[in-house]
This record gives C-alpha cells, structure tokens and sequence, in this order.
C-alpha cells in the first residue's frame, strides 16, 4: 500500500504546531489517494502532543546519538534511509529553517526535486498539483511531479490547520539509521540569542512604532505597555527622538534605521516620505491615527482611525487577554 | 582563498507581474533584471573575505545574454572573473537540472568556498545552492550571516528562528548560503564598471555540457493571487477595534 | 559733464601741478634699476612658481575660448565694473571698486614715474594732458586713500566674521598691503603740496618708489595675488552657472588627487582674495557644519602649494575633509557670491566624484541611496507600483506621443504623499486649461542626487534609461514641478544625449496666469501675507524669480524675506543631502523657516517638492500657529471653482458657450 511520511520536528518532547500543519497536509493526501499515512522524527516520542498524531498509522522515532543536534548531515542521511525502507508515495516536511537547510540535500540525494513553501493541494483524478507562492507572494505557481516517487514536499507555516488532524491509535518504531561520525561535517556551536541590550530595530519580528501623536514624554508608557505585551521592539519617528523622548538608535526613516519587520504599528505618526521609507519593507503595517487622511493609512494593511489614548489601552488589554 | 559565487538574474523586486499568453511564466517584455538581492549578498561578503584574507572571486551565472549584464556588473564590484552558462531555455531545467549545470561548470574550479544567496526573488526555491553542495559532494550550511576563516576551514554564524542563532564550524571546501541584509552592500562605481572591462567572462553554452536534464518537478501554470493587497479600515469602539485588530494578528498575521 | 567742466578748470590753478624731481644721477639710477630688478625679481620668484603650476596642471577638456562676447562681456561688467564686487556689499564693495579704479588710473601714473627716474619721463606735469590725467589720478587717488584707510578700519576694527581666518584672526598681511597702498597714494597726493624742485619732492619720489617696488613683491605672496589672476580667472571661467565638467577620459574619475586638478581649477583656488563671501552666504557654514566654501578653495590652494599638480596624494585629508565635501548642498550661493569667478561646485563636487567614483565614499545614507537608484530606479527606494498605484487612482493619462506636455512626477511628486498633492494640484489646473498631458510608466529619477554626490555611473545609467524612454514616447515637451528635475534634464543630460525641452510648472502657471481665476481673496486683500522661498535650482540656476511671485500675487499679498532671489537661504534637501543622515549643527531647513517666519507671513509659498518636504518637518515642529505651507500649484488650485475642478475644463466651458 501507498504512504505518506511526514516528517516533523519536536520541541522539547512536542511536535510544533507548523509540524502538525504539515501533518494534516499529509493527512489530507493520504485520504485522498487512500495512502496510508506514517510519521517519522527524530528522536523519541514522548510529549502529550504525540498522542494526537492524527491518523497515522505508523510512527517512526529516529534515534541515533549522532543526531542530538541537527545536522543537515545526519538528518539527510538518516532520513534518506528511512524513506529507502518505507518507500513512501509522498514526503510531506513542514517549511522550517532546518527543513530549508537539509531538504533539498536529501531530495538530490533521492534523485528528487523538492517541491518547497507549498501554500495548497489539488488532487484530480490521480493528479497532485501543489501550490506554492512565487515573486514573494505575487503570483501563484502549480507544480507537479514528473516520474517516479517519492514526491517531497514542503508546507508553509500557516498554509494548513492543525486542527484537521484526527486522533487514531498508532505504533511507534524505533528506526536506527546507519551513520558514520566521520559523514558529519559540520560541527554545531550552541544556539544563542542576540545580545539583549543592544537595540537592533532591524532584526526585530515585531515592532510598535509611536510618532508625535504621543504628545508628551510622559504619554510613553502607554505604548511601551503595548510593546511589552506584544513581546515587540519600540521605534519611533524623528521627532519623537530630536525631543530626546528616545534615543536616536530607534528612530526609523530616511536618517535612522531600515527596518522590515513581521509587524509594523505605527501609533501616532503620520506617514511623512522620510518615516515610509524605513518601513515600506515591513509585512504588515498596522496604523492608529486620529486623522483619517493621514498618509500612513495609505501603506497599512490594517487601520484604526481613533484617538491613540484610548485605542492604545484598549489594544494593551486585548492583547494581553489574547495571550492569557 | 578562491571563492565562487553564484548569482542570479531575476524580474527586479517590483516588477510589474503580467502573466504570458501561455500562463506558464511572466510577460517579460517590459521587465527590467536585477542581480538576486540575497545574491547581491553574498558576493559582498566574498568581497569582504577576498579583502581580509586575499584569494580570487569569481561569480558564476547561468542565464540567456542578458545575464551577462549582472556578471559585469558583479566584476565591477570586485570580483575577478565570470563564467556564464549561456542559455535561452534555462526554464525547462528544475533546480535539480540548473545545478548540475552549475557543478559541470565549476568541476575545474578547486573553489574552496561556494556562496549564493538564500532564495531567489521571482522562483524563491532556496534550493540550488544546497543541491549544488550534494552533487559537488561538499558540506553545506544555509541562511549564513557571517563567516570567519579559522585555521581548520571556516566558522559561520547561522540564523534559525525567532531570533536565535547558532555558530557551526565546518571544514573547506563547503557552500554556503548567505541571508541578506547583514552587511552594508557597496554600490557599483564608475572605476569599478571600467576595470571590469578587462576582467575575464568565460561563456560556457549550456547545451555543451552534457548533464542529465529530465525533469522531476514542473511549473504547470502561473495564476495571480485573488487578494490583493488593500487597507482594511477596522471600525467600533475602541474596545470593538482592539479586539477585531488581535484577530488579525492572530488568524491573518500570525504574530500572536 | 557737470564734474568734469570744474576739473578742467582745475587745471590752470596753478597750485595744482605734481612736483617731479627733475635730474637723477647716475647713481640714482643704478640704484633705481637695482631696485627694480631686486623687485622684479622676488615677484618672479613666487609669482613663476604659481604660474608654472598652474600651467603644470591638466589641461581642461571641455574648455573652448570661443565665443568671446560672453567672456568680454564678464570682464567688462564683473572686472571693470566690479559688479559683483558691489552688489552685495555695497559699501566695501565700492570702497573696493576705488581702490581698483584708481590702480587702473595709476597704471599710466606709475610708468611715468618709473621712465621718470631714468630721465624719459612722457607725461609732462605743465602740459595739458599731464595736468589734466594727474588731476584725474589725484582725485582717484584721494578716493583710494580714503577707501583704504575704510577697509581698514573695517577689517582690524570693526572685524566682519566673514573675513576671518578658521583659527579667527585677521591676515596682518592685508594691514601691511592697506599701508603700503595708503602710503602710494599719500605720497603722490604730497607731490602736490611741496614746492617744485625741493628736496622734499625728491624724497617724496622715492617714497613713492620705495613704496612700489616693495608693493610687488609682496603681491604674489599674499591673496593680494587676485591682483593679477582674478581678471584673468573672469575672463577665462567656464561660463553658466555650477557647471559640472564631463570627464575628461576613461581614468578620469573627478578630483582624487593633484593629477586631477585643471588649470583653470589651479587659476581659480590661486585668485582667491578670501573676502569670505562665499563662506558668509554658505548654508552649510552657518548652520555649523564642518564645510566653509572658501577653506574648500584655500585648502586646494594649500594642497597646490605643498604637493603640487603633479601629486598623487589624495586631495581629500590634509588640506581638504571628505566630510566637508559632502555637506554642501549645492545651493550655488557661494559660486553665485564669488567676485572673482570662482567655480565652486565643479571644485566639490569634483571632490565627491572623486571620494564616489572610486568608492572611497563609505556612508551607511549614500550608500542606500545609490543602491536604492540603481536597483528600484528612485530616489526613495519605493516600489513602482506604489507609483502606478497612485497614477491609476489620480487617472492620470498616459503619454502616448498624442498630449502636448509629458508630466513629470518626479520621485517626490511619484512617491511622496505631499509631492503629489502638488500633483493633484497641478494637474487640476492643466485639466482645468484643458491642456493635453500624460504621464510615463517607466519614468525614473532624473539622477539629481547622484549627480550631485558624485556617482557618474549611476547618473548616466538613469540619464541614458530616462532619455531613452522620452525619446520612445516622442515626448517634445516636459514640464514638472520640480527644479531639480528641471535642471537635471535640461542641462546635466546633455552630457547623454538631446533632452526635450522642460519648463518647470512656474513658468507654465505664469504664462496662463491671465486664464486662470483669481482667489476672491486677493481681490477682498483680506489674507495674510505670502513670503515667495525661492528655491535654489529654480533662481540661482535658472533665473526664474518672476514667474512664482506672479502666482502669488495673483492669490494675495507677497512679502520678501531679508534674504530672497538671488540670495535665498538652502532649505538643506539639495545636493542628495535629503538623503542623507543627520546633520552637524543645526538644521538648514530650521534656519531657513525661522527667516520666512520672521516676516510673520502667514503663508509660505515653496515651488519645490524638496523645499516643501523639508519645511513640513521643520514647521510641524514649530507648533500650532506656524504658517501654512503651500506649492504654487496648490496656490493657483485653490482658486478654481469647485465645480470644475473634477472633470469640466476651460476648453468645455468655451465649446459650449460656443455652442450656444
Ligand atoms: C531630511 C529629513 C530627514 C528625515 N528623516 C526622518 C526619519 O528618519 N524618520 C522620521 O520619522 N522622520 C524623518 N523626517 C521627518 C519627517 O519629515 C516628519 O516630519 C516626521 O516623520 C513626522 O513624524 P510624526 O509622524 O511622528 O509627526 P506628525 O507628522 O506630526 O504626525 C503626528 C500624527 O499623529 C496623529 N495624532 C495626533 N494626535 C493623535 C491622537 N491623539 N491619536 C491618534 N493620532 C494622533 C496626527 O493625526 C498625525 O498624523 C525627516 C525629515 C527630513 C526633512
Ligand atoms: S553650494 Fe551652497 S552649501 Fe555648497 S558650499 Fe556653496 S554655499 Fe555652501
Ligand atoms: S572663493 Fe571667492 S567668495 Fe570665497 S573667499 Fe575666495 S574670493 Fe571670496
């Protein structure tokens, strides 16, 4: 019979959410060709999570002391051994950093191509067209496969829901790949994160940005509020910085930083030509401004027209309570 | 230290994105090429290693003519000499089939260090460089931010998620996969342009190489996304506003 | 002839005849001629060294002497005249036009008394002539002694900031030099108070000799040296306005070292008087920054004397800062102030082509506006489809080669969101003219910010794409609201080929001013008051200083800053600097507000969408009760009737009062 492997990543013990994505991606595939659906990790299986590892029948816990850390070495090789002994129809991995890395290695190894940040599945009559975003987000590419199995394929975060997963009874086996020390070329240092005090509006996912709107020094808690409870950077515009309300280091625009954040709120900043283009690259922008003309609102994807001091307080609120 | 670097011609950023007649790729009558940003990066910091620690660079692209516009201008930035893959028909190729183009291509090098970008803007695999690395037999890393050469081959600093990082030695020669955005790029410069005119660009026709070529995967068709980008205006209360702006933050954004 | 007629008179007094010693001997004229040649000797021995370099220098490649009118034309009312000279400091200036006067008097003076002293003196002190030209020479001479002994005082008593050294002194030479030319006129003026055949004229003589030949020497050690160089420098200057030179060959790369300064480059630094004009209109100098326009040309002038043109020493280090060089923001005030001819933005720019050409520049700003030029094709690094976005929603209508006037947006009118309500503005009232415009798709920057930073590549690679473009469309005709852009094209692009013409909107408002509808206000008189900031690109370099305050007068009540037309104060964006970081000092564009602030206008009119963008900043800054901020177009929009400023245009209005 067909399978499906999926592939997933754990943290501490748990499959990550985008892995369960990834599961029910699979999952999806599998009910529509009538494959069966197995799963393999690396490492053993352990946390609550795995007990809802949806429909799968079968699970493989990859285990070998080579692979306590990643390796794009070790996993290609372990996992291109696997797929060898289950000869799956399909290899769905979910779009993580690790998967960008090693992925595409272990495709070449199989003599595949694969087919990676796949955004949808259409299966036709046999036929499996996987979607996946091109020019950044600006047009959509339908791809299949040509010759022989297996397909590997990689989900966007996102781009499926977790939820879809099914809870069935599944056994676990141990797999132990054949690996040679010597076949592990890279040596990994431990992961760490960047120095905290620094302030790198560059680097940061989240940024709340507040402009002359705030009005008065003593108006800043307002936003830092949010930004803690966002888990965000703080930014501003010039002038909140040539009032010395900020130091210069967080000022955005044509004479401070360029930033691209995940998330830009702008509160209480207008939008001058200087401000936008710091921030133009950023994925979402998010403006409050009580002037509904303002020129921010014309780069925002999502906007507030309001009074800052009472849209900041009630969003503080709403976030936290989002976050529990 | 002899570096190569892999760049790709792709559609600048914003192109504007018209789909052919065909549906299968753009229009590109009208487009205007751009070296790959991420690419753009990685040849700075071959640049930068060349300064630090003396070598060859030398940047390799496979594309039709117009390519040979990017190569030049990645000479006149500094590096020391070009390979072209000529071809007009580099689309029927997978990345599977371009890099096996690629490591023909570079077999004669000896390189002890390969870098390309990330991804690349118009297809975004983010695959060829690694692929490369599997066929060339090498050790890769990917999403590089920094690189250091120490005594027993090279120590780069690598991004994973959410703001960490992660140091990983490896030995040479190995490819690298380089993020953008780390470095301040230099800007091209008249000396630099008129240098480059002596500078050696071997072109080698893709149809000359003789490399598996059959395909594993294939683009079908191109179709525009139904949404596009507008600013959606979130009304009510101040109350009502918050809540329905987390929601977006949560379900759409995914920042929560 | 009212004043000659007495002078004539004057003549026969017979008071008035110069006493000249009659007989020198031979030994006094051995002594005179060793004079001379001592004299003529340490002149030569500076003056051949600075001649010499400046001949050892390039030659310039683009100079051509031809066509004389202009550089006669220069000479006569900027040498001879001494135009410049006064213009903006009247009172000095005229002192200083005195003291040349009188020079150019004295030279037939001086040559006589000279052939005197070896006994072939030609002007007869008795005759009719020689009385007559004395007496001329007398009055000059007194005006001269008077002008000195002013400049004097003003220099060592009343000290002008401008005249000062960097390190705040005074050049005791110019103490020496005023002495030594108040002693050559008083001591020809005293020629005429002793009695003819005394000792005393004999002594007088020779003090009057003495004087001289210490004088001459003394010239090409000092910035005295303007004496003998400045005329030339006017009459062989390259002529327009901040001109900036193409390069001259393949390794031509701007000024990086001594190899790279031209002769006329070498001419000019070496006439400098230091007068501190230049430095005294300068933005950057009085805003506290680093850049000082004429230790820009006295560094070059010290770089010259230590290394020489043949150098390979970067001009930038010593005697000259990189980052001096890159606060200028080409405002063309000192170039415009020079009153010796002195071309100061091939010299600084020179310098930035020099830093950027090779890539010696490193700037975290420039170095993203280059990139963002050569990736995105605009200045502001946005995307295009933002531009295309806002031409879809304004309906702008293509240019298909069928529409008179191409419209071009600009980066600030493209992308900017206050550029483009000057846009909106603007095309309401063509629309309203019913004149046929269109806009292109793939317009980019004109190259201005490159061009003006130095980087040669990037600007020819916009100027060739851009013409290109144009000459696809078959565009004839250009107009745009912004200076920049106007100047960029219509003479910086020549270099890359034939531009079409471009008039900036200005010119074209004031030409159908008598078509369009004044405000109700400016017929009540019940506005406040409008205060023109002319804008640099648009007065100094090209002598549009009408057009603008036509608009404004016809909207309401113009008022002048102290500093306006020709002397009007940089808002701080020219010369790429818009782009750049922060800057040293205070803000050019504050000052600049604070100035149009104070003529308590309660408008400000701007004709520039730099201009505009950065005195938005500095006004909202400012507070409530600042004054408003308007373009010209938006001045001349506000006026249309609302009814028609949709769709109806004038030519509708008359076809259909035609039809009735
Ligand atoms: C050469 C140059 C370089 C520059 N560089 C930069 C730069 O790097 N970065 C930068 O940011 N700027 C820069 N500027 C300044 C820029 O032009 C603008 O002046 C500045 O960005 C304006 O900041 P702002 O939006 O905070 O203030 P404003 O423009 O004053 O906007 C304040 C906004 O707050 C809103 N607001 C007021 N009260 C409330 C309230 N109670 N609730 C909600 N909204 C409210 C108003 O509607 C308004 O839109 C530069 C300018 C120049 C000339
Ligand atoms: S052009 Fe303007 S800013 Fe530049 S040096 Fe001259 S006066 Fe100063
Ligand atoms: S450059 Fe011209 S204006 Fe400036 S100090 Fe010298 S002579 Fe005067």
């Amino acid at each position: 019979m067909n399978t499906v492997l999926v592939f997933l990543e754990a943290k501490s013990g748990e499959p990550t959410r985008i892995s369960l994505e990834a599961l029910a991606a699979g999952a999806q595939m599998a009910a529509a060709t009538g494959a069966e659906l197995a799963v393999a990790m690396v490492g053993a299986a352990t946390g609550a999570g795995f007990e809802m590892l949806g429909a799968a029948r079968q699970v493989f816990a990859i285990e070998d002391p080579l692979l306590s850390e990643y390796t794009a070495d070790g996993f290609t090789a372990s996992y291109a051994q696997l797929i060898e002994q289950v000869k799956p129809e399909f290899v769905v991995l979910p779009h993580t950093y690790q998967v960008r890395d090693f992925a595409p290695r272990l495709a070449t190894r199989l003599g595949r191509v694969l087919i990676s940040d796949v955004t949808g599945i259409a299966m036709d009559a046999g036929k499996v067209t996987l979607t996946r975003q091109l020019f950044q987000g600006k047009l959509n590419g339908h791809y299949h496969a040509v010759a022989h199995a297996p397909t590997l394929l990689s989900v966007q975060a996102g781009a499926f829901r977790a939820e879809a997963a099914t809870v069935t009874q599944a056994s676990v086996t141990t797999f132990t790949p054949n690996l040679d020390a010597a076949s592990i070329r890279t040596k990994p240092g431990e992961p760490f994160r960047a120095a905290a005090q620094t302030v790198d509006l560059a680097s940061a996912p989240l940024l709340v940005s507040v402009g002359r709107g705030i009005k008065d020094e003593a108006n800043l808690p307002l936003v830092k509020e949010l930004a803690e409870a966002l888990g965000a950077e703080l930014a501003a515009s010039r002038p909140i910085c040539d009032a010395g309300w900020l130091p210069m280091e967080r000022q955005v625009g044509s004479s401070g930083q360029t930033v691209a954040p995940k998330l830009y709120l702008a509160v209480g900043i207008s939008g001058a030509i200087q401000h936008l283009v710091g921030m133009k690259g950023s994925q979402c922008v998010v403006a409050i401004n009580k002037d509904e003309n303002a020129p921010i609102f014309e780069i925002a994807d999502y906007g507030i027209v309001g009074d800052l001091f009472e849209v900041v307080p009630a969003l503080t609120a709403a976030v936290r309570k989002a976050k529990g | 230290m002899k570096i190569i670097v892999a760049i790709k011609q792709v559609p600048e950023r914003d192109a504007r994105i018209r789909i052919d007649s065909a549906g299968k790729w753009i229009a590109l009558d009208e487009i205007e090429f751009r070296m790959n940003e991420s690419d753009a990066y990685a040849l700075e910091e071959a640049l930068l290693l060349k300064e630090a620690h003396g070598g060859e660079v030398v940047v390799l692209s496979a594309g039709p003519e117009r390519v040979g516009q990017t190569i030049r201008e990645a000479l006149a930035k500094g590096a020391d000499r070009g390979i072209h893959i000529a071809s007009d028909k580099l689309g029927e190729y997978d990345a599977l089939g371009v890099a096996r183009l690629m490591a023909a291509a570079i077999a004669d090098e000896q390189a002890d260090l390969i870098l390309t970008g990330l991804q690349s803007d118009d297809l975004g695999l983010g695959q060829t460089g690694v692929i490369l690395a599997e066929l060339l037999g090498i050790p890769h890393s990917s999403l590089i931010l920094k690189i250091e050469k120490t005594e027993a081959g090279i120590r780069v600093l690598r991004e994973l998620e959410d703001g960490w990082f992660q140091h990983i030695e490896m030995t040479t020669p190995a490819l690298l996969t380089i993020q953008s955005g780390n470095t301040r790029l230099r800007y091209a410069t008249l000396m630099g342009i008129k240098k480059a005119r002596s500078k050696e660009l071997r072109v080698v026709e893709a149809d000359a190489i003789s490399v598996d070529a059959a395909r594993c995967v294939s683009l079908d068709s191109v179709a525009l996304p139904s949404r596009q980008k507008t600013t959606q205006m979130l009304t009510g209360t101040p109350a009502e506003a918050a809540a329905a702006l987390v929601e977006k933050l949560q379900q759409e954004v995914r920042v929560l | 002839m009212p004043v000659v007629s007495p002078i004539f008179a004057a003549c026969w007094l017979p008071g008035l005849t110069l006493a000249e010693p009659v007989h020198f001997s031979l030994v006094e004229k051995l002594l005179l001629a060793a004079l001379i040649a001592a004299s003529g000797w340490l002149f030569w021995r500076r003056f051949g060294v600075i001649a010499r370099r400046i001949l050892a220098a390039r030659k310039d490649a683009d100079f051509h002497l031809f066509p004389l009118g202009r550089r006669c034309w220069d000479f006569f009312w900027e040498v001879l005249c001494q135009a410049k000279v006064i213009r903006e400091r009247p009172l000095p200036g005229l002192a200083h036009a005195f003291v040349f006067w009188s020079f150019l008097a004295f030279a037939l003076v001086t040559a006589n008394h000279v052939a005197t002293g070896f006994g072939v003196g030609f002007l007869d002190p008795g005759g009719f002539f020689g009385r007559l030209y004395f007496l001329i020479a007398a009055i000059f001479a007194l005006a001269c002694a008077v002008s000195i002994a002013g400049l004097f005082v003003r220099r060592f008593v009343v000290r002008p900031v401008w005249l000062a050294h960097k390190d705040k002194t005074v050049s005791w030479e110019s103490g020496v030099i005023a002495g030594l030319i108040f002693l050559l006129m008083a001591t020809y003026l005293g020629a005429y108070f002793v009695p003819d055949g005394s000792l005393a004229v004999r002594l007088l003589w020779w003090a009057h000799t003495l004087t001289l030949l210490s004088f001459l020497p003394l010239v090409p050690h000092t910035k005295h040296l303007h004496l003998i160089l400045s005329p030339v420098t006017v009459f062989l200057s390259r002529g327009g306005f901040s001109e900036i030179p193409p390069l001259a060959d393949d390794d031509d790369f701007g000024l990086v070292t001594g190899k790279d300064v031209t002769q006329l480059t070498a001419l000019q630094v070496y006439s400098c008087v230091e007068c501190g004009r230049c430095t005294e209109h300068c933005p950057a100098a009085n805003t506290g920054k680093e850049l000082n326009p004429r230790e820009i040309i006295l560094g070059l002038r010290g770089y010259l004397n230590e290394f020489g043109p043949a150098s390979e020493e970067s001009l930038l280090g010593r005697w000259n800062s990189q980052q001096a060089a890159f606060q200028c923001t080409t405002c063309g005030s000192c170039e415009f102030q020079c009153p010796v001819g002195i071309e100061h933005l091939p010299v600084i720019v020179g310098l930035r082509r020099g830093a950027v050409n090779t890539g010696e520049w490193e700037d975290e700003h420039g170095g993203k506006l280059f990139l963002a030029l050569e990736r995105s094709g605009n200045a502001l690094g946005m995307a295009h489809s933002e531009r295309e976005k806002f031409m879809a929603r304004e309906e702008l209508p293509m240019f298909d080669g069928s529409q008179e006037y191409c419209l071009w947006l600009g980066c600030m009118g493209g992308y900017d969101p206050k550029g483009r309500e000057i846009i909106r503005s603007f095309v309401e009232v063509m629309r309203y003219l019913g004149t046929s415009y269109g806009v292109m798709r793939r317009e980019k920057c004109t190259g201005d910010p490159a061009r003006r930073l130095g980087n040669d590549l990037v600007f020819q690679q916009l100027a060739e794409a851009n013409l290109e473009t144009l000459a696809q469309n078959k565009v004839k005709k250009i107009v745009s609201i912004c200076p920049h852009c106007v100047r960029t094209i219509s003479e910086d692009w020549k270099a890359y080929g034939t531009p079409p013409e471009i008039e900036h909107h200005s010119e074209f408002l004031a030409r159908h001013q008598a078509r369009l509808p004044k405000s109700a206000a400016s017929q009540t008189g019940q506005t406040g008051q409008t205060v023109f900031h002319d804008p640099c690109y648009l007065g100094r370099y090209r002598n549009v200083y009408e057009e603008p305050r036509a608009i404004v007068r016809a909207h309401g009540d113009l008022v002048e800053a102290e500093r306006s037309r020709e002397r009007s104060f940089c808002c701080g964006a020219g010369g790429g600097l818009a782009f750049l970081g922060e800057e040293q000092g205070a803000r050019v564009s504050e000052t600049r507000v604070e100035q149009l602030v104070a003529t308590g206008a309660t408008t400000i009119g701007a004709a520039c969408p730099f201009c505009n963008t950065m005195f938005r900043d500095a006004l909202a800054s400012r507070g409530e009760g600042a004054p408003q901020l308007l373009d010209i177009a938006q001045i001349a929009a506000a006026a249309l009737p609302t009814s028609v400023k949709e769709s109806d245009s004038l030519n509708m209005q008359e076809e259909r009062r035609e039809e009735k």
